[in-house]
């Protein structure tokens, strides 16, 4: 036996487990997105078992395309993991730097700060809707009910009363609306995934090289050129990284979409998979290839990103 | 210009006080080296006169103008770190832009001072590498250009060339000699190895635990040490010193004699020795022996042809007019 067939032989259990975990999946899913497959029909009930003579070619992805919510998911995943990004990576970078500098209590704070993170998703979303965006019971229920009564009473007030009497009374925002739903789901998974950048921004902050700072402000350079010439470069990397996990996190966000609205207003394309699959298997497989087409865009996407830092 | 006085400047990290007010004065166009033992404060003194550290108390004055509230980018002196702490995400060309690019000079003029400086310091071929292409010597020549572009009127060098091997620090010696001779400007340079001290410095400034030992030129240095450290820091390999009754003969607590100013024979001297370990250079030959009489090792400088083996019987004759003496608190006795 020459010195190469062993090691591969000793491999080679691992590497068929992982290809048969991989591919099954895979090849199931495909094979289902190209059948009529239903888990309940009473009108055709040989539909309902997986079998070639239910052969459908490309009809379920014709018909997933067709049906009025997948481009809107498309939109929406996208919209969705975006906007996490920008305001994760903004907030991150603003709170490492807050907290990279020595002050009494900096031990007590980053424990604080990385706290939501270990939040679990489904926790995280009924704590949100329920008790800061409610608009009753909510903080901004509250808040607003006690911005009104502040108003009101200001209108009975000498002097002043007459300018606050032109002031409206002012509404809550309902998040759990058809236009707003998106936006409650971005501002959780903002909130539960801030201090995941703020982790790792702040490991590569406290790398960075204080003597170039050093040289930097003997060359006259000022706090903000300090940043945009030194930090902002030091972190391009840490922030590929942020941006590269998070956005294969944030494709596939459920529990939260659920527990907001029940997708009212806003499906991703897992969620839309959940719907397709309470019957049409086959359409929702199709999906889920879509699924994996734009997670795969997405991923070259960022991983061309990511090379292109690592390349400076 | 670039004159630099201290006046009674103290430094004090919490309540320990690395630098007790000392006095100094850096005459414009002179070539200063800060010299002393790791941890003796040469490289706070640099920081306080670049401003990278506050002063406790005491005046920074920088061309007759007090500068100790004066931001470090506004002193107009240019710094060289021991790390080099170039920018590593920028080319060579911005590395050496920068300084200029934050005074917003003109492109043009930008254009012509890098060009200069490059060609000044072999730099022309690198200018679109990045720093982490380059070898530690180049590196080191960005730090300098990112400097000579500023024009400034003190050059802070902070032990430039520690990270550099022993051939190539030769050759940097050379290169920053050659450099303040060209340019004329001020230049502090602060090191711990005492050859770059008595080579390239002009005024050479001692320094033990934050306090001024000696300052002078490094031929009065090795000359007439003022007190035995000095006379133990300055020169290589080191001065020996002798207690007891051989300085008693001559009125001191102690006498400091330099390798090179003792007289060797093998038939008769003054101090009768054995021979230890002997370094042969080449040139000259060290050799370490052990009085007979069971006194302190002894390092002579003897001529590369003299030879002798380990366990050979020599004579010893320090130059009677090149020994230095010392009182008991270790002050030079003249």
């Amino acid at each position: 036996m020459s010195t190469r067939t062993l090691p591969r032989l000793l491999q080679s259990p691992a590497v068929l487990l992982l290809l048969v975990w991989m591919l099954v999946p895979l090849g199931m899913t495909l094979y289902f997105s190209f059948i009529r497959y239903v888990l309940n029909s009473l009108r055709r009930p040989e539909w309902t078992k997986p079998s070639l003579s239910n052969w459908r070619g490309f009809g379920n992805y014709e018909f997933v395309m067709n049906s009025k919510d997948f481009w809107f998911a498309i939109q929406n995943s996208l919209f969705i993991v975006c906007s996490i990004l920008f305001a994760t990576v903004i907030l991150g970078i603003l709170i490492a730097i807050l907290i990279n500098k020595a002050f009494p209590g900096q031990g007590i704070v980053r424990v604080l700060l990385i706290s939501p993170f270990f939040v679990m998703p489904a926790v995280n979303a009924v704590l949100w809707i329920n008790m800061i965006l409610d608009p009753v019971l909510g903080l901004n229920g509250l808040a607003v009910a006690g911005i009104n009564d502040l108003i009101a009473n200001l209108q009975n007030a000498p002097l002043v009363g007459g300018f606050f009497s032109l002031w409206p009374e002012f509404e809550p925002i309902s998040f759990r609306a058809t236009q707003t739903s998106a936006y409650a789901v971005i501002m959780m998974v903002t909130w539960q995934w801030t201090p995941f950048a703020v982790l790792i921004f702040m490991t590569s902050l406290q790398s960075e090289d204080q003597q170039q700072k050093e040289a930097a402000v003997l060359d006259g350079a000022g706090v903000w050129s300090q940043f945009r010439f030194l930090t902002l470069p030091h972190l391009g990397r840490p922030i590929a990284i942020v941006v590269m996990i998070q956005a294969i996190f944030h494709l596939s966000l459920y529990a939260e979409i659920e527990i907001v609205s029940r997708g009212n207003g806003n499906k991703n394309l897992p969620y839309l998979i959940g719907e397709f699959a309470n019957n049409n298997i086959g359409a929702a497989s199709a999906t889920g290839i879509f699924a994996v087409i734009l997670a795969n865009i997405v991923a070259i996407f960022l991983l061309r990103m990511v090379g292109k830092t690592l390349m400076e | 210009m670039g004159r630099i006085v201290l006046d009674k400047v103290s430094k004090k990290f919490g309540d320990v006080e690395v630098i007790p007010p000392l006095d100094l004065t850096i005459e414009d166009g002179e070539f200063a080296v800060f010299v002393g033992p790791s941890g003796c404060g040469k490289s706070t003194l640099l920081r306080l006169i670049a401003g990278l550290e506050e002063v406790t108390s005491g005046d920074v004055i920088i061309d007759e103008e007090v500068a100790t509230q004066v931001p470090p980018s506004k002193r107009g002196l240019a710094m060289v770190f021991q790390s080099y702490a170039l920018y590593p995400h920028m080319s060579v060309r911005k590395n050496i832009a920068f300084p200029l690019r934050m005074a917003k000079v003109d492109a043009a003029e930008q254009e012509r001072r890098i060009d200069a400086a490059a060609k000044a310091l072999n730099l022309t071929d690198y200018l679109d590498r990045r720093p982490g292409q380059l070898s530690g010597g180049q590196r080191q020549r960005v730090a300098i250009g990112r400097a000579i572009v500023r024009d400034p009127s003190a050059f802070l060098f902070d032990e430039p060339l520690s990270n550099l091997d022993a051939a190539l620090r030769v050759g940097m010696r050379l290169e920053i000699s050659e450099m303040h001779e060209r340019l004329q400007t001020t230049m502090i340079y602060v090191t711990h190895d005492q050859i770059e001290a008595m080579t390239m410095a002009d005024k050479i400034v001692v320094l033990q635990a934050g306090v001024i030992e000696q300052v002078g030129s490094p031929l009065e240095l090795y000359n007439t040490p003022c007190n035995r450290f000095v006379a133990g820091f300055i020169g290589s390999p080191t001065m020996n010193f002798l207690e007891g009754d051989e300085a008693a003969k001559l009125g001191a607590h102690s006498i400091g004699v330099r390798p090179e100013h003792v007289a060797i024979s093998t038939t008769d001297g003054a101090w009768k020795a054995t021979v230890g370990v002997a370094e042969h250079l080449g040139s000259d030959t060290f050799l370490y022996v052990h009085p007979t009489d069971g006194g302190e090792a002894m390092t002579v400088r003897v001529d590369g042809e003299f030879s002798a083996r380990h366990g050979d019987t020599v004579y010893l004759t320090p130059k009677a007019e090149k020994i230095h003496r010392f009182d008991a608190v270790g002050l030079r006795i003249t």
